[in-house]
């Protein structure tokens, strides 16, 4: 047998390797707490209380959490907005088929940099830059929402039909007329796509921006909390199910609306 | 009638990174105004050297001329205009419509802040829909490309090609999709231009194609050019042969 090829795992082997897997999560579980009787009963109490706690979902302060499921909403959208006008010009400097190594490879580092830092920690530094309040929450929005889109982006530009760039470029056209009418007509379906999930995304991300003062639903669902109100607490979460339902429900609408079929007809037909 | 050649390949050969060479040492004239078929199974190097002739592509060795100027592969910058390439499945932008892919031929003069706000010059619009009636697809152009049937993105892909103003047009299999009797239409379509004086190189497998519609030919094997000639000697028969042996 050459030496190159790969041997099967022997009956050792095979015995040992799910043993060890199996020692490593029991050791892990019982490193992180999970294997303590007293701990998992109190948690199972504290659990039920808080269930408990939950019902009948308190609609009192349905207006007042409306006004700042609103303002959630309007995080989301300004930030996916302000995430995506950003997140192109940088998608198509980072885009192997415009541009060289010298220039996409530090755009896709800053890109990978932003995408790195969670949102809620974009959203503490930019409190401490603007102050307390939905501005904060919307630049965390943004800069988070330019961190992915922008690798999307360039992803979906990078998977444009060859033949499509090598037809537009034979034209004689410059490098933006290339991104301009065959990169971004074509990944338009991309595109949509992906500004709809960062929206629907973004209106979860922005829920909890409040935990740390930057706006939104997420200020009330934090203090809910902390005074134990959890049947106010319920009433705050089934609202932001209904509102991401009906964002659910529109995207598929859009979607219907403007993406172009995949398929073509046959050639011929 | 022969006149100075408009194309001219000489000993170029390619290899796709260390693999084995795609092409090799193959040459290849093309009058100005006729029709040269590139003939050749898949795998032959067809689309090689269409791809090397219209500068998509930087040959190892040899050199391509059109118009006796050296075509220089252009990286990432512009392309010469004057030489039009229809790749296979045509690389039309299906999201948009039949004359914005047309119109998109004239990119190469269109000022470029322009082109970019997707203002494009009367003129060029007026020639787009002009060549879209003389191709007998006038009345579709604005309907979206992923629309259209497959000999109606044919004349498409003719029209941009056309909208260049092009000396050469390399087309690459571009009717093998097609039925027979619209793929004769295309074919009579383009013969049409190289009798406008703009020299035509098509790729294809198709030998009974080659015999009705060019006026040379030449055939690869394996990345070798194992025949070329003018269409009118020696018969079908010898080109099967060739393909085959």
């Amino acid at each position: 047998m050459s030496r190159s090829r790969r041997r099967p795992p022997g009956r050792w082997a095979r015995r040992a390797i799910p043993l060890a897997l199996t020692l490593a999560l029991v050791v892990t579980l019982r490193n992180v707490g999970l294997l303590d009787p007293d701990r998992l009963s109190r948690a199972a109490r504290n659990l039920a209380i808080f269930v408990w706690g939950l019902f009948p979902p308190n609609p009192s302060t349905l207006p007042t959490l409306s006004a700042a499921m609103w303002e959630t909403l309007q995080i989301a959208f300004a930030g996916t907005a302000i995430g995506f006008i950003l997140a192109l010009p940088l998608a198509l400097l980072a885009c192997p088929v415009l541009f060289g190594r010298a220039v996409t490879t530090p755009v896709t580092l800053l890109l990978a940099f932003v995408r790195t830092v969670p949102a809620l920690f974009w959203a503490i530094v930019f409190v401490v830059a603007v102050g307390l309040g939905p501005a904060a929450g919307t630049l965390a929005v943004a800069l988070y929402s330019l961190g992915y889109l922008g690798k999307l982006l360039y992803e979906t530009f990078d998977g444009v039909d060859p033949e499509v760039i090598e037809a537009v470029r034979s034209v004689g056209c410059s490098r933006a007329q290339l991104a301009r009418y065959a990169l971004i007509p074509e990944a338009a379906n991309g595109i949509v796509a992906l500004l709809l999930f960062m929206f629907e995304y973004n209106v979860r991300a922005s829920s909890i921006m409040g935990f740390v003062g930057a706006g939104g639903i997420g200020f009330y669902l934090l203090g809910y909390i902390q005074m134990l109100r959890y049947d106010l607490l319920l009433s705050a979460l089934l609202l932001t199910l209904a509102v991401v339902i009906v964002i659910d429900r529109l995207s598929a609408l859009v979607r219907r609306m403007f993406l172009v079929p995949v398929t073509s007809p046959a050639p011929g037909e | 009638m022969p006149g100075r050649p408009a194309l001219e390949a000489s000993g170029l050969s390619f290899s796709y990174g260390a693999g084995r060479p795609v092409l090799r040492d193959v040459s290849l004239t093309a009058e100005a105004g006729t029709v040269t078929a590139v003939l050749g199974v898949s795998g032959s190097g067809k689309t090689t050297l269409l791809k090397l002739c219209k500068g998509l592509l930087a040959p190892q060795r040899g050199t391509v001329r059109v118009l006796g100027v050296t075509v220089a592969a252009a990286g990432r910058g512009r392309l010469d205009p004057a030489v039009a390439y229809i790749p296979q499945n045509l690389g039309l932008v299906r999201n948009l419509t039949v004359l914005d892919n047309v119109v998109m031929g004239s990119l190469g003069r269109v000022p470029g802040l322009l082109s970019l706000l997707g203002r494009v010059p009367d003129g060029e619009r007026r020639r787009a829909e002009a060549m879209l009636e003389r191709l007998g697809i006038g009345h579709k152009t604005d309907e979206k490309v992923h629309a259209l049937s497959g000999g109606e993105r044919q004349r498409v892909a003719i029209a941009r090609a056309l909208m260049q103003e092009p000396r050469v047009l390399l087309a690459d299999e571009f009717v093998s999709h097609l039925d027979v009797l619209t793929g004769r239409e295309i074919l009579t379509i383009v013969k049409g231009i190289a009798g406008e004086g703009v020299t035509v190189v098509v790729a294809t497998h198709d030998i009974e194609l080659v015999g009705r519609y060019a006026d040379a030919v030449i055939v690869l094997r394996d990345g070798h050019k194992v025949l070329d000639r003018p269409t009118g000697s020696g018969g079908t028969e010898g080109l099967a042969l060739a393909l085959r042996r």
